[in-house]
């Protein structure tokens, strides 16, 4: 089967930082994919490159074999492509309805027909109930799972989540874990950073470990938790 | 050649002093990240001091710069803390219509008090000039250039060999690793916007010998702050220090090789010019 | 029904209570002329209507989409000069030459925007002052075309004839003024109230809120922002054309010179940005404010309060010049909203009104 997403040597420098270093991967249609490693290892760094947030410095993006050197990030959404953000963005002094309706518009310019799927969208988070409230006011988790929402809205075929269960609670965290299964079921690709491994080794088809804007592994979950070097770099951070 | 060299040669002195409003401009930018639209009438209030002082005090208006930092730097000092403050965290936006309105509220004071009618100060060297090599110098722009020159170099001394002068740079750079190094930033910010002030304030008093004094005539030169501050980056003493220069050279030839109508719009064009290709300035790093 | 008055309508529903204020509203300003013949009240009337109609149109770039310009002069200085020369250079009469006088402003705002829009916050700001300066220097140095400082003097508006009939010959009454003012205003309306129930209201409001979420999202921040400046020019230059008629005078410095342009982002600020109600509470307590200096009322109603001898040098020097501290109080208030009332007169009653609600309700939310 044809990967639907295919990371070629991307490395991005920032002056002379190199937040990322010849990173080369495939996703194939439907899986998970964990993005995992210590902080500063150029997972967000990657979710940009990919976006179109800023183009990568060398290498190639592939989806769904079309080349997105240069793309905005407004382009790769419409292309199928969407991401949150590991720190969250709600759209403050509008609801929750008419965030999601936002990301829905996306697909539709009718705001009757946006305001049908932000409903949809906003039944699968469990938050249909909350429609009225103002974003900016939503406690954290909500707040995630509002974006979950927001970015489905857009219909997307690759999903990038960033983090999505920082800061949340265990309760909070099941849920999203869920979430994020259930998504699965619905047919969509998805990758995930994420810094707790119980969570990335439950959900992940597949991890890639970087490690200073390296590719340092990748494999199946079981592979990357017995990977020595991997647990070196995670050395003190490992709760497995 | 004469020709060129001639606008050339004042373009830069006067550059000079433009440089010093700039850097001015810099400093509170750099320390507070604001945007201060009424610094062209921070100037304006530098030469109507230089004026009171000459015609009631006899002062030279290059000596009266000894006067006009002090009285500025706590004017700027007081406006930071009174208004400027409570401004710190909100929308970038909101900082520059507060500024603006300051400004409005300085230069339109200043026409109630003192009517627009134009002011000049004539010293007994206003008119005279030296010839160099064939060039006429003026006396006055080239004692404001020197003046300029001897306030930067002292600019650069306190920012670089004192104490307080580091910690502003170190404000500047990173306001809150400053404060995490037990730096009181927000008293770096009363002093950043003193010495603004007072450098904007000088140099009002060195041009004053050389342009009309009236209440509006602050805001040509805000813009064209702004224009000096993203040529050489903002939050930088150099690059400000070289845009002036090089705005004031870029005035003075379109003024004498276009025409004296438009060279505020060669100014004006060439600041979007900049903002459009260059928008980190020759010497910046701030992403737009 | 006050909240829902004061809410940033972006929700539907409960649309019925202010769909009847307004009607009711409309009803009261079209019969107004038949019942007030003061002209100095119809004068009244329209520059309020004048700075609701700029309000209103600097809101739709400005309050939506967040992009504050603080150059909108040049698009009232384009329609100004636009329809005046036409009319008269060329004999064009102003209702034909509004339109190429609208055109001309969108396609000026299209490159202004293709300039400034890739520059975010406080450069954006500066960049829009910058572009009016030049327009203004333009204005001023072009002298073949515009007259340069000395301006041009509007002469003989064609009488209007209909069908045979004279409706008006625009010299004998303000009363033409009026509904011309009072047409447009609806108009506007009518036209943010559309943009606010459309995508592009939507799009605006996600791009004022985070623009790099909303470019996730699928949203081409130019583009739209573009839409949002293009309908806000063309009625800034609906504006600057009617204000050119109506006054019979322009020139650089008041058609396009930053006074205008912060004019037009006081009476949105004032009243509160992103609402359809801001601009016209902007727009009456600024007009309001503006004659209450101009005929010296404030200083007689400092003097009537005993607060100042009427004789005194304090008290002369008011009456001298306080009529002409328009700026200045401009200035003062810009000062004051920016301090102390963000939201707007409008925001601030809404959290008066939140805050009542929530002191007569302790229990819970």
């Amino acid at each position: 089967m044809a990967p639907v997403l295919e990371i070629r040597h991307v490395s991005k420098f920032f002056g002379g930082l190199s937040a990322n270093s010849d990173v080369s991967f495939d996703m194939q249609p439907g899986m998970i994919m964990g993005l995992i490693g210590p902080n500063g290892a150029g997972k967000t760094t990657l979710f940009n490159c990919i976006t179109g947030y800023y183009p990568p410095s060398k290498g190639e993006v592939i989806f769904k074999g079309r080349k997105l050197s240069g793309l905005t990030p407004d382009k790769v959404c419409k292309l199928g492509m969407a991401r949150t953000w590991q720190k969250v963005r709600p759209l403050a002094k509008l609801t929750v309805l008419e965030n999601v309706m936002v990301g829905a518009l996306a697909r539709t310019g009718s705001l009757k027909v946006a305001r049908e799927s932000a409903h949809e969208q906003l039944a699968v988070v469990k938050m249909d109930h909350k429609a009225g409230f103002l974003a900016g006011g939503l406690p954290i988790g909500e707040r995630k799972k509002l974006e979950v929402a927001r970015v489905l809205a857009t219909r997307p075929e690759l999903l990038l989540l960033d983090e999505v269960m920082g800061g949340l609670n265990p309760a909070e965290s099941e849920e999203i874990i869920q979430l994020i299964l259930d998504i699965k079921k619905r047919g969509l690709t998805q990758m995930v950073i994420e810094h707790d491994m119980k969570a990335i080794m439950r959900i992940s088809d597949r991890i890639v470990v970087l490690n200073s804007g390296e590719k340092l592994a990748e494999g199946l979950p079981q592979e990357i938790v017995n990977n020595p070097e991997v647990v070196t770099a995670y050395l003190g951070e490992a709760h497995v | 050649m004469n020709v060129f060299l001639q606008s050339l040669l004042s373009g830069v002195l006067v550059g000079g002093v433009y440089a010093l409003i700039g850097v001015g401009l810099t400093i509170i930018f750099g320390v507070m990240r604001i945007i201060n639209f009424a610094h062209g009438d921070l100037v304006m209030l530098g030469m109507y001091l230089a004026y009171f002082f000459f015609v009631a005090l006899g002062i030279d208006p290059f000596l009266s710069i000894l006067l006009v930092f002090p009285v500025m730097f706590l004017f700027g000092a007081l406006l930071q803390k009174t208004i400027i403050n409570r401004v710190l965290n909100a929308l970038p936006q909101n900082q520059i219509l507060l500024t603006i309105g300051i400004g409005l509220i300085i230069s339109n004071t200043m026409m109630l008090l003192f009517t627009s009618d134009y002011r000049i100060l004539t010293t007994p060297y206003s008119s005279s000039s030296v010839d160099v090599g064939g060039i006429s110098v003026s006396w006055p722009l080239a004692g404001s250039f020197l003046i300029t020159a001897a306030v930067t170099a002292a600019l650069f001394w306190f920012l670089t060999k004192t104490d307080t002068g580091q910690a502003i740079r170190a404000t500047a750079q990173d306001r809150d690793a400053a404060q995490l190094m037990g730096i009181n930033v927000r008293r770096m910010s009363v002093i950043a916007t003193g010495l603004g002030a007072g450098l904007a304030a000088v140099a009002g008093a060195l041009i004053s010998p050389t342009y009309y004094i009236f209440p509006q005539v602050g805001q040509p030169f805000t813009l064209k702050a702004f224009v000096i501050v993203v040529l050489g980056g903002m939050g930088s003493v150099m690059g400000a220090t070289a845009g002036g220069i090089i705005i004031g050279a870029t005035e003075s030839l379109s003024a004498v090789y276009i025409s004296s109508g438009t060279k505020d719009l060669v100014v004006y064009v060439l600041f979007l010019l900049i903002l459009l290709f260059k928008p980190s300035g020759l010497f910046g790093k701030s992403r737009m | 029904m006050l909240r829902n008055l004061l809410r940033r309508e972006t929700r539907r529903g409960s649309v019925f209570p202010p769909l009847a204020a307004a009607a009711a509203a409309l009803l009261a300003l079209a019969l107004f002329p038949a019942v007030v013949e003061n002209p100095y009240a119809l004068h009244l009337m329209i520059l309020f209507f004048l700075s609701v109609i700029m309000g209103e149109a600097w809101n739709l770039i400005g309050g939506y989409g967040g992009q504050y310009s603080v150059g909108h002069a040049a698009y009232f200085g384009v329609g100004a000069y636009t329809v005046i020369i036409l009319l008269q250079a060329f004999k064009i009469p102003p209702w034909w030459g509004v339109w190429p006088a609208l055109l001309l402003a969108v396609l000026v705002a299209l490159v202004i925007g293709g300039i400034t829009f890739r520059l975010r916050g406080p450069y954006f700001v500066l960049a829009s002052i910058a572009v009016a300066e030049v327009m203004r220097l333009a204005a001023l140095n072009w002298k073949d075309l515009t007259n340069g400082a000395e301006g041009i003097l509007v002469s003989d508006i064609p009488p209007l004839v209909l069908g045979g009939h004279l409706i008006t010959n625009w010299v004998s009454s303000k009363v033409p003024f009026y509904y011309y003012g009072l047409g447009l205003v609806v108009l506007v309306v009518l036209v943010t109230l559309w943009v606010q129930n459309s995508k592009l209201g939507y799009y605006l409001q996600a791009i004022r809120e985070d623009q790099d979420a909303a470019n996730s999202l699928g949203i081409p921040l130019t583009f739209y922002k573009n839409v949002a400046l293009a309908i806000s020019a063309f009625f800034t230059a609906w504006a600057g054309a009617f204000y050119a008629l109506y006054v019979g005078f322009i020139d650089p410095q008041t058609v396009v010179g930053l006074d205008i342009s912060v004019q037009i982002v006081l009476i949105a600020i004032i009243g509160g940005i992103g609402t359809i109600l801001g601009p016209v509470v902007g727009a009456a307590v600024l007009v309001a404010l503006s004659e209450a200096l101009r005929a010296n009322l404030i200083t007689d109603l400092l003097v009537k309060a005993g607060l100042v001898s009427e004789t005194s040098r304090i008290g002369l020097f008011l009456k001298d010049n306080l009529s002409h501290a328009h700026m200045l109080i401009y200035g003062v208030l810009v000062a004051l909203v920016i301090l102390f009332m963000p939201d707007g007169i409008l925001g601030a009653l809404r959290a008066w009104v939140r805050r009542r609600a929530r002191a007569a309700a302790p229990q819970g939310r």
